[in-house]
């Protein structure tokens, strides 16, 4: 039987080992992704003064938006809903970015894919760091309100760090699985967008889970998204979150990773075939 | 060392239509039948044998052109050497550091200028970075592109994109280039320059494949050709003797 190849060094996949030296190819091949996307980054820039930072002005008209229907709504000010409200969007929009640029990345890459043999990898790369980089740029909104006083600053918030190394790592498998998926099957990307427009409002993205009554809780308790959104969130309000939340995101990182590795050693081979 | 050996290879793709593109689907009834290929139905999709038990060798200092109708199966092969598609039957083997350069553009990012998409293509390629300085300068000699390589690719024509594409993939020779008919898109002049850009290809032994319905092009560049038909091999070997060939099959 034929080898698979890694596209740009000629080197054939092993029989054994596959999953070790997937991973290590895998990790060098991130950097170039890197590259790729730090070039239309600055293409961003070069069409509009502040580039991606429009849609960094998209998340603070939704933010004052949606904190004030929350305050009338479910109740507490303005100014100590904000902080709580801004981030949840901020993460939210880069778990979708993730999702939604993630199942297209083939499909929309088609032409190289067919055309060229770069890894496909890069392609990979490059969504999961244009997420990362537009993510980056939001943030920007966080130490706006630190500045103004609407958010307090305290030394937890470090623990953001490795809060959002783990939501972008999810990203990874996030990208491989569903760009795999979608190319194959073209109406799941419909399908997803609609169940994260749902899961827009059942997760507490914009409303606070400590209100939710107990018998309740099962809607915030058994929504992965949650912990995720919580993990980078809460020590930026200055809160540690509880174990069980990094128990959780870790346990769902080893699942997914273990999908995408499932399903990329099944569909590879043949992703020249559906795009 | 470098080398392509196929051994029996056949490649069957699966077509998908419109409706086994999804994944919650209206049962079908009823079956595709398309032209004069073989043409089975299996699953979902139906299934058109693009290369039927096709051999080849090629070793160090072969350039070859495939020649043959449209749907012949060069493309496709390109793709296989490439590793693009997966061989459904035989054995391939490739030894060495592959290109494929199967459109007539390496402008990643149609917004960056042509040195962004350099350095891009530098970066994905592994080139050395204390040497991109004199790439470029080659790349500039080569191309003639002048100030418009400091312009974004998008306004570039399919000319000017052929002669950056193919600057960039013979920079640095891979053991094997592959590349499509895309580069016929290059005036007389570049055709020129492609010429004496290959022969130094050749000089350093290298395998070089080439789709093209260019008689000229593939005099220019090539040693040997392979005319295909049906996704089989016909002949391979002389170029001339193979373009007669091709000219009694019309």
């Amino acid at each position: 039987m034929a080898h698979v190849f890694d596209a740009t060094t000629g080197a054939a996949m092993p029989k054994t080992g596959g999953a070790r030296w997937l991973a290590l190819r895998t990790v060098r091949n991130l950097r170039k992704g890197l590259s790729w996307a730090w070039l239309d980054t600055v293409c961003q820039y070069r069409r509009s003064k502040i580039g991606p930072l429009w849609e960094t002005v998209n998340v603070l008209v939704m933010t004052l938006g949606m904190t004030v229907v929350s305050s009338a709504v479910i109740g507490g000010t303005v100014t100590s809903l904000i902080g709580y409200v801004g981030l949840g969007i901020i993460i939210w929009s880069a778990i979708t970015a993730l999702v939604l640029d993630g199942s297209m990345t083939f499909v929309r890459n088609r032409e190289y894919i067919l055309a060229s043999n770069l890894s496909i990898d890069f392609y990979i790369g490059r969504t999961i760091f244009r997420a990362f980089i537009t993510f980056s740029h939001h943030l920007v909104l966080y130490f706006v309100g630190v500045a103004v006083g609407l958010i307090t600053l305290h030394w937890v918030a470090l623990l953001a760090i490795p809060g959002i190394l783990l939501l972008f790592a999810n990203g990874y498998w996030v990208v491989t699985l569903f760009a795999l998926v979608c190319a194959r099957f073209r109406d799941v990307e419909l399908i997803i967008r609609n169940l994260l427009q749902l899961a827009f409002f059942v997760t507490p993205v914009f409303w606070d889970y400590r209100q939710v009554a107990k018998e309740r809780m099962f809607i915030v308790d058994y929504n992965v998204v949650f912990y995720f959104l919580e993990i980078v969130r809460a020590p930026l309000l200055g809160e540690v979150p509880p174990l069980k939340h990094y128990a959780v995101v870790l346990a769902v990182t080893l699942v997914g990773f273990l999908l995408a590795y499932v399903a990329y050693r099944g569909m590879r081979r043949r992703l020249a075939f559906f795009v | 060392m470098s080398s392509v050996r196929l051994s029996n290879v056949s490649i069957h793709i699966p077509v998908y239509d419109s409706s086994s593109l999804r994944l919650l689907r209206m049962p079908s009834f009823g079956r595709a039948k398309v032209g004069s290929r073989t043409v089975t139905h299996s699953g979902a999709a139906f299934v058109v044998h693009a290369l039927t038990n096709l051999d080849l060798q090629l070793g160090d200092g072969d350039r070859v052109c495939l020649i043959g109708h449209n749907g012949a199966g060069k493309t496709t092969l390109l793709r296989l050497i490439a590793g693009i598609y997966p061989p459904t039957s035989g054995a391939l083997e490739v030894d060495g550091k592959v290109m494929a350069l199967l459109g007539n553009s390496l402008a990643l990012n149609a917004d960056a200028t042509g040195y962004e998409n350099i350095r891009l293509v530098a970066s994905l390629y592994d080139w050395p970075k204390d040497k991109l300085p004199d790439y470029i300068r080659d790349i500039e000699d080569f191309t003639e592109l002048g100030e418009y390589l400091s312009l974004p690719t998008r306004i570039y024509s399919a000319g000017m994109l052929t002669r950056l594409a193919f600057a960039i993939a013979t920079m640095r020779p891979p053991d094997v280039l592959l590349m499509d008919e895309g580069i016929g898109a290059g005036d007389a002049h570049f055709q020129a320059k492609a010429q004496a850009r290959s022969q130094d290809f050749v000089n350093r032994a290298r395998i070089m494949v080439l789709a093209s319905h260019s008689v000229e092009l593939c005099k220019a560049i090539c040693n040997k050709a392979l005319l295909m038909a049906k996704g089989s091999r016909v002949f391979f070997g002389d170029i001339d003797e193979a373009f007669g060939r091709y000219a009694e099959m019309q």
